[in-house]
């Protein structure tokens, strides 16, 4: 690549000079991009092609061997895969159903607040920050049924029959998956917030002047103005959040293990995939969720980016 | 605001005597500042109460059945046992190098392709370039296993190596950098290097200097991401001296959850830092996390 390894028997100044005006021309873009594009190839490019090869290989002591679709079937008919699939779906469901509007109401409060608006948005943000290792180590006593800071909350409001949270495993309002659901709306909501504010500011302000003077209350244009306005955020918020909700584990992992106690009703696909592949040592049934994986994320995300960013892209240029 | 203020004006001149009233919408001001202070004690109580509950050494043995904000017997007793427990200072060392050496690595290597990507002509490049935006779409869930495989075959479990090398270039930086530096004017760029100044020359001292704005977003949206991620450190170390402190913090939290005040301790050594970081630069925190549209 250098110029100086040019044969230099025929016209070799006339030759140099060349090379260098292609080196700067061509050549060094490729030096630019010679290391990233070596760790992604190998780091991202690599693995990414192992796991869809692996999904339809069988290892076996005398090589691996190729087995079709088997592994998807094995996938398909399992009671485990579809249950943490199921979980995962319901609990991204429940966490976007509380969380936006709960979020909307507050963040447009906050926008109308004239007072003290920052310290609060940094209180709600707070838990953003902290892992959500540290979300769940912590929820895990405020859950505690006998002295957990919600039910002691719940004693003290005179409620006697007091729910049992993360120890009670099955499908109700005050179950295990009832309680990962408040916890995931306890630490998103100051994200929610902050992004709904930001779409709440971008609403322009002669949209509001004109209701005020047609006689609407501040009700009618919070409904008529406020929510069709936020329609792009919402969209975007359901979009990346539906993406997040599927690749959750810290927290749930955490609070129940790779096999989601209690009773699975915690194991997410992630952990599922996890389980799978790093305990079970099964790499061809959990590669085969991974592709199972990718393509839900990539269905959610085509459908975010056709539908919705494209357009708003070009709405903002 | 305008308006607001002729009003008052006129208003003082018509009432002299009344230098203060409550402002027309007074009610719904102060409905809303109960609602929204109600809301942030519902997100700080369980901070303030794990703060408190960690603080108390009979926490360890039976909890007061209703939930106090003030621990009952003040001590540090369950910071000494967790520290002993757990080799939090190594835990920090730890974090520390995995997450410094990613984010000064994900910011050149993202910087580098960024560069190439907005300013260079030639062959390929759209390829390239549309190869590296390919890689947003794969979650790192589908590739973990695979890669916790590969990083076997390298002999890199258990080593520091693991842990940064697969997060070093990233489709995301690439993209955020050539966005930022496709914006500035090419003739900067051509009259420095009629000048004489080489490309590297031109990149570090002309290009990175006018994005330093993006480069600090991207700086905080990788520490965020680096230091809580759990589900790589899990995987690939299960060496206690190359526990990032999230990792340890999860270990911990799984073997000594019979111990609340212990547990409890760990959790509140993982955390103050990181909120007393945040507290300091919340501001460009919370711009970096909404601008992005990704969270952490």
């Amino acid at each position: 690549m250098k110029p100086e390894s040019a044969p230099s028997s025929l016209g070799s100044g006339f030759l140099l000079s060349r090379l260098r005006r292609a080196f700067r021309g061509t050549l060094v873009w490729y030096g630019f991009l010679a290391a990233p594009l070596f760790l992604i190839m190998v780091f991202v490019g690599y693995p990414t092609f192992l796991a869809f090869q692996q999904s339809v290989y069988t290892e076996t002591p005398a090589g691996d061997v190729f087995a079709g679709t088997f592994h998807f079937q094995r996938l398909f008919s399992s009671q485990v895969f579809w249950g943490a699939l199921g979980n995962t779906v319901l609990l991204g469901v429940a966490f976007l159903a509380i969380i936006l509007p709960l979020a909307t109401i507050f963040a447009s409060m906050l926008n109308r607040l004239r007072r003290g608006a920052t310290p609060l948005k940094v209180i709600y943000f707070l838990p953003q920050l902290t892992s959500s290792v540290a979300v769940a180590i912590m929820f895990n006593y405020v859950f505690q049924p006998d002295w957990g800071l919600l039910n002691g909350v719940l004693r003290s409001l005179g409620i006697s029959q007091l729910p049992l949270w993360l120890a009670d495993p099955r499908l109700s309002l005050t179950g295990s998956r009832a309680a990962v659901t408040l916890l995931a709306v306890w630490a998103g909501l100051g994200y929610f917030i902050i992004v709904i504010l930001a779409g709440l500011q971008s609403i322009p302000t002669d949209l509001y002047d004109a209701a005020a003077i047609d006689g609407a209350s501040p009700l009618q244009s919070w409904v008529h103005i406020t929510l069709p306005s936020l329609r792009p955020t919402f969209i975007f918020l359901i979009m990346t959040g539906t993406v997040d909700a599927l690749s959750r584990f810290g927290d749930l992992w955490t609070l129940g293990g790779p096999g989601g106690s209690p009773a699975r009703s915690l194991q997410s696909v992630v952990m599922y995939m996890f389980q799978q592949g790093f305990e079970s040592n099964d790499f061809s049934l959990s590669a085969a969720t991974a592709v199972v994986f990718f393509v839900i994320v990539l269905v959610i995300s085509a459908i975010s980016f056709w539908g919705f960013l494209r357009r708003e892209f070009k709405a903002i240029r | 605001m305008a308006v607001d203020q002729t009003l008052a004006v006129t208003g003082t001149r018509a009432t002299p005597r009344r230098r203060w009233r409550l402002p027309h919408d007074w009610r719904g001001q102060t409905g809303m500042a109960i609602a929204l202070i109600l809301g942030a004690v519902v997100m700080l109580a369980p901070f303030l109460w794990m703060v408190a509950t960690s603080l108390s050494r009979k926490a360890n043995v039976s909890m007061p059945r209703t939930p106090s904000l003030w621990p009952p017997d003040p001590s540090l007793f369950n910071y000494f046992i967790a520290s002993d427990n757990l080799p939090i200072v190594r835990l920090y060392l730890n974090s520390l190098l995995v997450v410094g050496v990613t984010t000064g690595g994900y910011l050149l290597f993202s910087s580098l392709a960024g560069y190439a990507f907005a300013k260079g002509r030639f062959p390929g490049k759209s390829v390239l370039f549309i190869a590296f935006l390919a890689t947003l779409f794969i979650p790192f869930e589908t590739r973990m296993i695979p890669l916790y495989l590969f990083m076997g075959q390298l002999h890199l479990t258990n080593s520091y190596g693991a842990l940064i090398l697969p997060f070093l270039a990233g489709g995301f930086g690439t993209f955020l950098m050539r966005q930022t530096i496709a914006g500035i004017p090419d003739e900067l760029i051509e009259a420095a290097r009629i000048d004489g100044a080489s490309e590297l020359r031109i990149f570090f001292q002309i290009v990175l200097p006018l994005c330093k704005p993006t480069l600090a977003t991207l700086a905080i949206l990788n520490v965020i991401w680096r230091w809580n991620d759990v589900l790589w450190p899990l995987l690939v170390t299960s060496n206690r001296d190359l526990f990032t402190v999230t990792q340890g913090l999860a270990m911990a939290g799984r073997s000594q959850g019979i111990y609340t005040g212990v547990a409890l301790a760990t959790a509140v050594m993982a955390i103050l830092p990181v909120v007393v970081a945040y507290l300091f630069l919340q501001r460009y925190v919370i711009r970096s996390v909404v601008s992005s549209g990704v969270k952490g």
